[in-house]
C-alpha cells in the first residue's frame, strides 16, 4: 500500500468522523431539539446492530505503544481530551461564559432519555468479607456478619478449609432485603436460645434478631430500633443487658436484652467527660463489673447548654444524640477507656490504655476473658490481636501479640473467645477468612483452623458502602473511600 | 463500614482485580464514613472529609499506605461540625463544603484552625440539608444537592440549587430543580461537566431502602430550573445492575462515568459519550 493511498484513506476517515461529530453535535447542542431527535443521538453513540462493520472503539494514538505507532504512517491530529490544561484555558475564557442564565432554560416539558446500558466494567468483590465473629461453644455454633455481600453465615467451629478449597460453604445463610440487616458490624449468639443478634453501622438503624431456624431472606423474629452508627455489642447475660457502642454520638446504649420495637435504652453514657472518641468495640467485665471501649480517637465536643445542648437533642431525637458544637473536632490517640458496668451519663473513664507502647492502630472489637483477667482487641491496621491485663492503664504495653505471616490475620476487625474449648475466633476482612487460635497462643503462629469464604489467593477488596468516587487523571486510578 | 480506608484502581480494573493503592491507619487520620474524595490534577492532591473529627483532610495525589495528610483544615474558627462531602476548585484555589443549612469555603492551602473565606447562609438562601456540592470554575457556578432531612418520609424531598461561585451570605440562588418531574428524592455525590454544562447527580433514593425503587442517575444542565425532569438517565435495574447509586465521577478523556454503588459494595464504569 502506497503511503499516498494511505493518506488519502485516512484523510477519508477524518472527513467521514468529522461529519457525524458535526451532525451529532448539532442535534445535541441545540436548546429545543426535540425529544426523537436526543434519542436517535442517544442510540447512535452506541450503534446498533446492522450486519455490517462500524465504529464501536478506538484507541488514542499514545494509547497504541510503539508497535502500532509505526504502521500508522503519515501525521495526524491527536485528539484533545478534556484535560486539565483544557479545563484550565476554558476558565479563563470566562467573559463568554458569565452571560448565561441559568433560569432562562427551564426546560418544564421534558422528557428523559433513559440510557438503560450495561457497565462496561464492574469492580467487585465476590467473596464475602468477615466484619464480626461469635461463637457458641455447646452447640459448635460460629457465626459471622459478612458485609460485602450482606449476609450472616453460621458454620461449624470445627469447619476447617482445605488450603485447596475454594471455601468452605456456611450451614446456613441469612441475607436480603426483608432483614433489616446490611452493614453489619457487630454479631452475638444468645447461649440459650441460640439466637443471632446483629447490628447494623449504616442504613439500617436497628438490631435484628434471627431465631436458630432462620435462614434466607427473612424478616428478624424482632428488632429494637437504635440509633444511628452502631458498631460494638456485648451482653451481660446475668443483668439480662445488652450494650451498644454509637460511633456517630460518642456514645453507649444500654438496653434490656429482649427490648424490641421503639423500646428507649435504660441508660446512655455519653458527653465530654467520658472520652469516649470515636468508640468501636465493647467489651464486659461482669466479674469485675468493668466496661471496656475501644476508641479510634476522632472526636468532637458537646455544649453543656444552650445551642447544641445534647440533652435537648437527645429529648428531640433519641435516636440521634448528636448536638456537637461547630470547630470542636480533634484528634486524639487511640485508646481503650474503662469504666464502671454501670456507668451512665457524663461520667469519665476509670482509667485509659492509651499510648505508643500500646500498638493501638483502630482498635476495633474487643473480648474480655474474666477468669484469666485478659482483655483482646482486634488490631485492624496492626494486622494483630493484641492481648492486655484487665488491669493495665496508661501507655501499656500488651503482655502478648498475636501478629505475623503465619497466622493468617489480615485486617483483624472482630474476636470472640471460646473458654471452654480455650480457643479464640479472629474475623479478618482483610482475607476473607476466620481463623481460630489458642487462647494462650503468641507471636506469629499459624492457626488451629481457618475458615474462608473465598479463596486464599484471591484479594479481599474491602470495599464498604462507597458514598462517593473519584478520579484521579494523572494515574488514570479510581479512588474509592470507604 | 468496620474497615475504613482508600483504595485506588486502575481505570480498566475489574470483578475482583486487588487495589494499587490503599490510604488506610491511624496515621491517615480518616474514619469511616467518607461519602466524598475529589482529586485535584492541577495540584496532584485528593481531598475527603474527617466527620466525626470536623476536618477536611489533604493528600498529596500518589500516597499510599499509613502515610500522613500534608493539610488538615480543623479547629474553633474552621466552623466545621460534621463535614461530609466537599469540592475543590483547583482554578481559584477553593475549598467547599457543605454543611446543612450553610456552604463553607476555604482557601485549598488553607491548613489548620482556617476561617471560612466565604460563607453562604440565610433564609432566602433555600440551604436546607445541603449534603453535596460541585463548583464549576469555567462558568463561576456552584451546584449544591440537598438531602431529604429524616427517615419519617414527611420531611420535603432534596433539590438542586445553583448559585453564583463567589456568592457570599444570604443569597438566592439562581436556579433551583426540584419537585416530582425531577425525580430526586435525595442527591448524594454531584459531578460536573463544565464543557457542555452538564451536572450528573445521583440519585439513590430514600436511605433505609436497601433496594429502593427509582433510584437513577440523572444529567441536567446547570440552565435547567424548575421542576425538570433529567436530560439523561441511567437507571436502576438489571441492564444497569445498578441498585442504590451514591457516587459518579467522570472521566473526559475516556467519556466514562464512574459510579459507586453502595448496594452493591461496586464501582460500575459506563460508556457515556452523549455527555462530552
Amino acid at each position: 500500500m502506497s503511503r499516498g493511498f494511505r493518506v488519502r484513506e485516512w484523510a477519508g476517515v477524518i472527513s467521514l468522523l468529522s461529519l457525524a461529530v458535526a451532525v451529532a453535535m448539532g442535534v445535541l447542542f441545540t436548546e429545543e431539539s426535540s425529544r426523537s431527535e436526543l434519542t436517535a443521538a442517544s442510540r447512535a453513540a452506541l450503534r446498533s446492530p446492522t450486519g455490517y462493520a462500524q465504529l464501536v472503539s478506538y484507541e488514542s494514538l499514545s494509547a497504541m505503544g510503539p508497535v502500532m505507532r509505526p504502521a500508522m504512517g503519515g501525521e495526524m491530529c491527536q485528539w484533545m481530551p478534556a484535560s486539565t490544561g483544557a479545563f484550565l484555558t476554558a476558565s479563563l475564557l470566562q467573559a463568554e461564559a458569565t452571560g448565561s442564565n441559568p433560569g432562562q432554560s427551564s426546560g418544564q416539558d421534558r422528557v428523559s432519555i433513559d440510557v438503560n446500558r450495561a457497565p462496561l466494567r464492574t469492580i467487585r468483590d465476590p467473596n464475602p468479607a468477615y466484619s464480626a465473629i461469635a461463637v457458641e461453644p455447646e452447640s459448635n455454633m460460629l457465626v459471622v456478619t459478612d458485609e460485602n455481600l450482606f449476609q450472616i453465615l453460621e458454620y461449624d467451629r470445627l469447619d476447617n478449609t482445605p488450603a485447596n478449597a475454594r471455601m468452605t460453604e456456611p450451614k446456613r445463610v441469612i441475607g436480603g432485603n426483608l432483614t433489616k440487616a446490611e452493614m453489619m458490624c457487630g454479631v452475638y449468639i444468645d447461649p440459650k436460645t441460640l439466637e443471632t443478634y446483629v447490628i447494623n453501622n449504616d442504613t439500617q438503624d436497628w438490631m435484628a434478631v434471627f431465631s436458630k431456624d432462620a435462614r434466607g431472606n427473612v424478616a428478624p423474629d424482632r428488632y429494637l430500633a437504635t440509633p444511628h452508627g452502631t458498631f460494638g455489642i456485648a451482653v451481660d447475660e446475668r443483668q439480662q443487658e445488652i450494650f451498644l457502642t454509637v460511633q456517630h454520638s460518642n456514645a453507649v446504649v444500654v438496653y434490656r436484652k429482649l427490648a424490641e420495637g421503639e423500646e428507649a435504652p435504660l441508660r446512655r453514657l455519653f458527653g465530654n467527660d467520658t472520652e469516649l472518641e470515636d468508640p468501636h468495640g465493647i467489651a464486659v467485665d461482669t466479674k469485675n463489673n468493668l466496661l471496656f471501649v475501644s476508641n479510634h480517637g476522632n472526636v468532637r465536643y458537646r455544649n453543656t447548654g444552650g445551642e447544641g445542648d445534647l440533652r435537648e437533642t437527645a429529648a428531640q431525637n433519641p435516636r440521634r444524640m448528636r448536638g456537637f458544637i461547630r470547630g470542636t473536632g480533634k484528634f486524639e490517640p487511640p485508646s481503650i477507656t474503662v469504666y464502671g458496668r454501670d456507668a451512665e451519663g457524663n461520667t469519665a473513664p476509670v482509667r485509659i490504655i492509651e499510648g505508643p507502647q500500646t500498638r493501638l492502630n483502630w482498635p476495633m472489637h474487643l473480648a474480655v476473658d474474666e477468669e484469666r483477667g485478659e482483655l483482646y482487641v482486634a488490631n485492624d491496621m496492626d494486622h494483630s490481636i493484641l492481648v492486655f491485663r484487665t488491669t493495665d492503664e496508661g501507655d501499656a504495653a500488651p503482655t502478648r501479640v498475636i501478629k505475623g505471616p503465619k497466622t493468617g490475620i489480615k485486617n483483624p476487625t472482630s474476636i470472640a473467645l471460646d473458654l471452654k474449648n480455650g480457643e479464640l475466633w479472629v474475623a479478618n476482612m482483610g482475607n476473607h477468612s476466620a481463623t481460630a487460635f489458642p487462647l494462650t497462643a503468641s507471636g506469629d503462629v499459624e492457626p488451629l483452623r481457618t475458615i474462608r469464604g473465598g479463596p486464599a489467593n484471591e484479594a479481599s477488596l474491602m470495599i464498604g458502602n462507597p458514598g462517593g468516587v473519584g478520579y484521579d487523571t494523572k494515574r488514570e486510578e479510581i479512588l474509592v473511600p470507604n | 463500614m468496620a474497615h475504613p480506608q482508600i483504595a485506588t484502581f486502575a481505570r480498566l480494573a475489574k470483578g475482583g482485580d486487588a487495589p494499587t493503592r490503599t490510604i488506610a491507619g491511624q496515621a491517615t487520620k480518616l474514619s469511616r464514613t467518607m461519602h466524598d474524595i475529589r482529586y485535584d490534577a492541577v495540584h496532584d492532591e485528593f481531598l475527603v472529609t474527617n466527620p466525626f473529627a470536623g476536618a477536611i483532610l489533604v493528600f498529596r495525589g500518589g500516597a499510599d499506605g499509613e502515610e500522613a495528610p500534608i493539610r488538615i483544615i480543623q479547629g474553633p474558627s474552621t466552623m466545621l461540625e460534621s463535614p461530609d462531602r466537599l469540592d475543590v476548585d483547583a482554578v481559584h484555589n477553593e475549598i467547599f463544603v457543605p454543611e446543612g443549612d450553610r456552604i463553607l469555603v476555604y482557601p485549598r492551602e488553607g491548613n489548620g484552625d482556617v476561617a471560612p473565606i466565604r460563607m453562604i447562609r440565610g433564609p432566602d438562601t433555600q440551604l436546607r440539608s445541603a449534603a453535596t456540592l460541585s463548583v464549576d470554575p469555567v462558568h463561576d457556578l456552584l451546584i449544591v444537592g440537598l438531602n431529604k432531612t429524616d427517615r419519617t418520609g414527611r420531611a420535603p424531598n432534596g433539590a438542586l440549587l445553583v448559585f453564583h461561585r463567589t456568592d457570599n451570605g444570604n443569597v438566592k440562588p439562581r436556579g433551583v430543580i426540584r419537585g416530582p418531574k425531577s425525580g430526586i428524592v435525595r442527591i448524594t455525590q454531584l459531578a460536573i461537566n463544565p464543557q457542555r454544562k452538564l451536572i450528573v447527580a445521583t440519585q439513590p433514593g430514600p436511605i433505609e431502602d436497601m433496594e429502593p425503587e427509582g433510584a437513577f442517575i440523572g444529567v441536567w444542565s446547570m440552565d435547567d430550573n424548575g421542576d425538570v425532569a433529567p436530560r439523561w438517565k441511567i437507571p436502576t435495574g438489571p441492564t444497569s445492575t445498578l441498585k442504590k447509586p451514591r457516587g459518579a465521577v467522570l472521566d473526559p478523556k475516556n467519556k466514562e462515568l464512574i459510579v459507586a454503588d453502595m448496594r452493591l459494595n461496586a464501582i460500575l464504569t459506563y460508556y457515556f459519550p452523549e455527555i462530552f
